[in-house]
């Protein structure tokens, strides 16, 4: 660790002035991040040698992964459980559980298959809010400049311009499910609503509900796919492989039922993937903020069965993770705080970014003021106060997650600084799709955080519960729309496909010298590996 | 923080760190977890449900084990999700009419008036919700008033698991909460924005000066 300040010093030096002064910038946006942010290390990237998106930079983590060897093969289709479907939807968290629910409303019949249980997801974790342009001062046009500008340009325009023009049509989908939003006057025009402002927009345009919004919208969801007859559950079922028509299509996927430790083989007119993204890799070793599914599952099955990907270098690593104490490292506090009024101050007392400048920014000014040596250290706990003093007396009815997440450090956030360090929070990249969530392999889908090209190289706070809606029911009425039209060809079931594209991946392995015995998908993060296949017994 | 404690896990007897939460004592075994483990210590998941026995104590409580510290002696055991086999079906789209408010709530969750103020939910709500008060408050036609005793509820089922009446309490919440906003929220910046689209304005315009990095 380099030299840092020690806590009880930089608490002093904090209580040296009434406000801290703002240390002069001397880095530009552009240098700052060149410099300091993580993506930018020099072992943060490398390129992809097989696939579709062979020669394309990709954190060398994740491209370990998904140049990998299948869990399974052909002899554990055989005697598996054949269960078939029009659509599959792989992913319990709010972009699958929008696709699922749309899918059903649009008269398929939905298989949601979930690797922990139904709402167990980033999802369940988010707390900012939900951006949506709805004031009369603001407009789809702006949200749509400020997430180009934020996302450096990258992202692209089509796939943006559907997401600020779809979430007005979101939030009511929302509320006519029942989910409520925080508001500034409940008796004033329907229900006057609170806006907040977020890093990197032009005005204050977030919905949220008090700082647990994506409870709030999980829970109602959840409650939603559970009851909806037409959409059948698999809880503790992960996807281990997909499956592929002779034609390369997508033909559905092969799971593994915890519960009875077997394999599932659905046949699926259409399969859509919102499996989330990888934080729990702990890229570039950082702490993570994500749920214990974030393992790229997915996104290793989409690439070997031919997906292309993008931006498979641009992470997000949100400015404010738990730093000290140690046992909770990497939970989030949300930028609710900094867009309430919470300063961030190193370890001189002095302010050092613009509090909701674009999130890489100050992830960047944050990495650069504890490699400068402005870092504050508690016991052994490297970071930069977040100062939330400020937010004043309304903080526990406000952001009563912040609250409760500061009990759990033994922090009183009305009287003392919080230790933040960034933590990985976002996979910016993911899958090529067009407008309809659709992938350039047949019959595949994806939505939600496993999709590319949506925001760019960095997203927006709030764009991430508005992508999963917007795109989680586009893919599910587009995969509804293609399965009723092959029902219409056709009334037998849907055909039974194989994993001849594993074959396929397997030789592409062989022949650029990859290691072949590395399997994936990961499902669990951590030391232990899951064992699908039961050791053959001595005595057999 | 050197010395090392023991507590067990559904029924075997690990090593712990003291400080350390249930949850990431169980992470340091030698199994993959697959169940009973979501969102790392935020609290907001409630799959992580578990009965602690501290040493020398006679009952069990329901805690997350992602939030409880580890105590020397305590006996964990984790609590199994499923889907209940009756559950009570009804659409957001019937909870529209505000005026059938009353009856649609007696014919979703029948078992509401049978409570028998055992205290049992409001033992095992690791948010310490008043669930008892919320349900008689919904008995007795305070909709709202019980609909923001559940506000925080990260419905882990707890409560569910407790009633012998299968009231399913935090779902009785859940299903007010939801008709209030149903029912309620129209706000009128939104209801703008959607008539202004529906008239085709608000369209986009996707070029920009800028050149882009298209990958």
């Amino acid at each position: 660790m380099s030299s840092a300040i020690h806590y009880l010093q930089a608490l002093a030096n904090l209580a040296a002035h009434d406000r801290p002064p703002l240390r002069p910038a001397d880095l530009s946006r552009s240098a700052l991040l060149a410099q300091y942010h993580p993506d930018n290390a020099g072992n943060a990237s490398t390129l992809l040698q097989i696939g579709p998106s062979r020669g394309q930079p990709c954190h060398p983590r994740l491209a370990a992964l998904l140049q990998s060897n299948a869990l399974i093969d052909g002899f554990d289709l055989a005697g598996a459980e054949q269960r078939s479907t029009d659509v599959l939807v792989i992913g319990g968290g709010g972009a699958g559980a929008a696709a699922a629910l749309t899918a059903a409303r649009s008269g398929a019949e939905v298989m949601l298959a979930s690797k922990l249980r139904l709402g167990d997801s980033n999802t369940v974790m988010a707390e900012g809010g939900i951006q949506a342009a709805l004031a009369a001062s603001d407009s789809p046009q702006q949200h749509f400049d400020d997430a180009m500008r934020g996302g450096h340009d990258a992202a692209n325009p089509q796939l943006l311009a559907q997401m600020a023009s779809d979430a007005p049509g979101v939030i009511r989908w929302l509320i006519e499910l029942g989910m409520h939003f925080d508001l500034d006057e409940p008796l004033e025009d329907g229900g006057k609503l609170r806006y907040k402002q977020a890093g990197g927009c032009s005005q204050p345009r977030i919905l949220c509900y008090r700082d647990y919004t994506g409870l709030e919208m999980m829970r109602v969801l959840r409650e939603t796919v559970e009851l909806d007859p037409a959409i059948t559950l698999l809880n503790r079922c992960p996807v281990v492989e997909l499956l592929s028509h002779e034609d390369g299509s997508c033909a559905g996927a092969v799971l593994y039922d915890l519960e009875y430790q077997r394999f599932i083989v659905v046949s699926a007119r259409q399969t859509i993937l919102a499996t989330g993204g990888c934080g729990r890799l702990h890229l570039q070793g950082f702490p993570s903020s994500n749920h214990y599914g974030a393992t790229a599952d997915g996104l290793v099955l989409a690439y070997r069965i031919g997906t292309g990907l993008r931006d498979m270098d641009a992470f997000q690593y949100h400015p404010t993770g738990v730093a000290w104490p140690q046992r909770l490292r990497g939970g989030l506090i949300s930028e609710a705080a900094r867009s309430g009024g919470a300063l961030l101050v190193n370890g001189l007392g002095e302010r050092f970014v613009e509090e909701l400048a674009p999130r890489d920014v100050v992830t960047a000014a944050i990495l650069r003021e504890c490699a400068a040596g402005r870092g504050i250290e508690r016991d052994g706990q490297l970071g930069v106060f977040l100062d939330t003093r400020p937010l004043g007396a309304n903080l526990a009815s406000r952001l009563p997650a912040l609250q409760h997440l500061a009990d759990k450090c033994g922090i009183d956030p009305c009287s003392e600084p919080m230790l933040i360090y960034p933590t990985l929070h976002y996979q910016n990249g993911g899958v090529i799709i067009d407008g309809n969530g659709q992938t350039s392999v047949p019959g595949l889908l994806c939505a939600g955080e496993i999709t590319g090209g949506i925001h760019g190289r960095n997203r927006l706070m709030g764009n991430a519960l508005l992508d999963i809606l917007a795109f989680g029911r586009r893919a599910g009425r587009q995969a509804a729309r293609l399965a009723q039209a092959a029902r219409h060809k056709s009334t037998l079931p849907p055909q039974r496909g194989g994993i001849e594209h594993v074959y396929r991946w397997q030789r592409q392995l062989a022949l650029a010298g990859l290691d072949s015995s590395l399997q994936a998908p990961l499902l669990y993060p951590g030391q232990a590996r899951l064992a699908l296949h039961r050791p053959t017994s001595p005595h057999a | 923080m050197s010395e090392t404690i023991h507590i067990s896990i559904d029924g075997k007897v690990v090593d712990a760190e003291p400080g350390n939460s249930i949850l990431h004592t169980r992470l340091q075994g030698e199994e993959a977890l697959t169940a009973n483990i979501g969102c790392m210590g935020q609290g907001v998941c409630g799959s992580c449900r578990c009965l602690v026995r501290k040493a020398g104590e006679r009952s069990a409580e329901t805690r997350l084990a992602c939030e409880t510290v580890v105590e020397d002696g305590m006996q964990v055991s984790f609590i199994d999700y499923y889907l209940p086999e009756h559950l009570h079906r009804y659409r957001p789209h019937d909870l529209r009419d505000g005026w059938q408010a009353l009856p649609q709530l007696q014919q979703t969750f029948p078992e509401i008036s049978q409570c028998r103020h055992c205290s049992g939910c409001d033992r095992a709500c690791p948010r310490h919700i008043p669930v008892q008060q919320g349900i008689a408050l919904a008995n007795s036609g305070q909709l709202q008033a019980a609909a923001a005793l559940f506000d925080p509820c990260i419905m882990c089922n707890l409560c569910t698991l407790a009633c012998p009446e299968n009231i399913r309490p935090n779902h009785v919440g859940l299903y007010l909460r939801r008709a209030q906003a149903i029912q309620n929220l129209r706000p009128g910046d939104l209801l703008r924005r959607l008539e202004q689209q529906a008239r085709g304005e608000m369209a986009i315009n996707t070029q920009t000066d800028n050149t882009r990095s298209e990958v």
